[in-house]
């Protein structure tokens, strides 16, 4: 699927698109001709890798996908310069796994910020472009993890709001079945990215051991998934959580 | 849907059984418009029969049953020394069956796992070499819902299909290492032949289609098309990282 503009005259916007996934996420679109949005904490990385290849299609703002404020600024932005949102894409998470500790010694505010970034950011940003899909119409693709299956030792936080992502999408896909939005999520086991590079090697080899395919993913392969939820060709598809996981789970 | 949406397969050479009809032909139409070739095979003679005009280099017809392991093994023989090769598969070939358990008759119920679950076995037994020699390939499986969810009067039909997804995993266990992926498509009801057969006519039907039309959150049943869309796109390399999975196309219905 190269040289293919599904998304000309879509508007997408992508939050955490600043690196890893939501970058190539990013890329992905505007290479399919779209106008593309990005709210990150650190959005200048998307500029410096996009900027010059995609110009005012790209629009790249600094910001926490957290505050309510933030998240509306941005959102009324991008209506203004792009239009209204086509494709919501709720990329944005963290596992807090530096800050990760045996679930009794846990820390309350880790859980706040967990929750808080990897699944009320994907609540707060639907509920801004929910109005104009159900007028519309729309997609929206939510961020799991193969960690909600895993239950990872020391990520209950993490697991907990990852699962939440997918009774999130299913809620709101049976919400918004009938204004021809469709809402589904995507779970990736091992991809190669600069947050799986802070995972310690021990864990990595574990991992890959497990999986099947016997690799990490790409974030490319990841981008591919979301891109097909977001088209035309997966219309009939909704509520789902797919995994991208080299086999790892097959559940 | 958008023609421009089609995958690339130039070159990529295909099988499908149940191909003749419904889904699988549904899926056959987006390989050929992506520049594949493939192997249709069906034990349809008049749905063949149907296709027969569009026979050429590139779109390949077989009369052959999938319980029939020496002619089906014969019949991928004859495939992939037509095209040079395999790809991918597509085990799109089912049969449905309503009966209560206490009035089962053998023959129904070994007939139904014959087709729904031994033959995507066979097929795939068949096919591996081919995909091995090719270094890689795909192999989506047609289960349905009801191999998520139960249907009443249907306890051959989905086991069938649940079975078909639990060998799919295991196949993609045991093929991880060639680099063949084998996936699974779950539709709910799809408007094929095979679903119009258990649809009586006239205003009794009418009034079934519009109570199954309602158990799906988009409030309507697929077009084979949209089926064929998530088959082709787990036979591309745009799922590469995508093995082992139940991908449900059901408007919303069983929310996997």
């Amino acid at each position: 699927m190269t040289g293919t503009r599904r998304f000309s005259d879509k508007t997408v916007v992508v939050t955490g698109g600043g690196a890893g996934i939501g970058l190539a996420i990013a890329r992905r679109f505007l290479g399919e001709g779209a106008r593309v949005a990005v709210l990150d904490i650190n959005a200048g990385d998307a500029r410096a890798a996009l900027a010059e290849e995609y110009g005012s299609r790209l629009l790249a703002v600094d910001g926490d996908c957290t505050e309510h404020e933030t998240s509306f600024a941005f959102h009324n932005r991008t209506v203004d310069i792009h239009g209204p949102v086509d494709i919501l894409i709720n990329n944005v998470g963290q596992s807090g796994r530096e800050r990760s500790a045996p679930f009794h010694e846990s820390d309350e505010a880790v859980w706040r910020f967990v929750l808080e970034v990897s699944l009320l950011s994907a609540m707060r940003m639907s509920r801004l472009v929910a109005p104009a899909m159900r007028e519309r119409g729309g997609r929206i693709v939510n961020m799991s993890s193969d960690a909600a299956f895993a239950g990872d030792a020391g990520l209950v936080d993490y697991a907990s709001a990852k699962m939440g992502v997918v009774g999130f999408t299913r809620a709101l896909a049976r919400e918004l079945a009938s204004f021809s939005v469709t809402v589904n999520a995507v779970a990736p086991g091992a991809i190669r990215t600069r947050a799986h590079d802070s995972v310690p090697a021990e864990v990595i080899e574990r991992i890959i051991s497990n999986t099947p395919a016997g690799f990490a993913g790409e974030p490319d392969d990841v981008a591919a998934t979301v891109a097909f939820l977001a088209s035309e060709e997966a219309r009939f598809i909704t509520g789902q959580t797919l995994l991208i996981d080299g086999g790892r789970w097959m559940i | 849907m958008k023609p421009e949406a089609s995958l690339d397969f130039t070159g990529r050479k295909f099988m499908v059984t149940g191909g003749a009809n419904g889904i699988g032909w549904a899926t056959i139409i987006r390989f050929l418009s992506g520049g594949a070739s493939v192997a249709c095979l069906d034990n349809n003679a008049a749905a063949l029969e149907a296709i027969a005009s569009k026979a050429g280099e590139r779109l390949l017809p077989i009369h052959v049953d999938v319980t029939d392991t020496v002619a089906l093994n014969a019949a991928v023989e004859k495939a992939a020394e037509t095209f040079g090769g395999l790809d991918g598969v597509v085990n799109a070939a089912g049969v449905d069956l309503q009966a209560g358990v206490e009035t089962m008759e053998d023959a129904a119920w070994e007939r139904l796992i014959a087709v729904n679950l031994t033959g995507p076995m066979k097929v795939c037994r068949a096919a591996i070499a081919h995909l091995r020699q090719a270094g890689g390939g795909t192999i989506v499986n047609l289960s349905s819902g009801a191999g998520l969810r139960p249907i009443e009067n249907r306890s051959a039909y989905s086991a069938s299909k649940a079975g078909l997804q639990m060998f799919s995993k295991a196949l993609a266990l045991e093929l991880s290492g060639n680099g063949i992926r084998v996936n699974v498509v779950c539709p709910g009801a799809v408007d094929t032949p095979l679903f119009r057969s258990g649809i009586p006519g006239g205003e009794e039907g009418e009034k079934e289609l519009q109570s199954i039309r309602a158990r799906y959150a988009l409030a309507r049943i697929a077009e084979p098309d949209e089926i064929a869309a998530g088959v082709a796109w787990l036979s591309s390399p745009e799922s590469s990282y995508v093995t082992g999975v139940i991908l449900a196309i059901d408007g919303g219905r069983t929310f996997h």
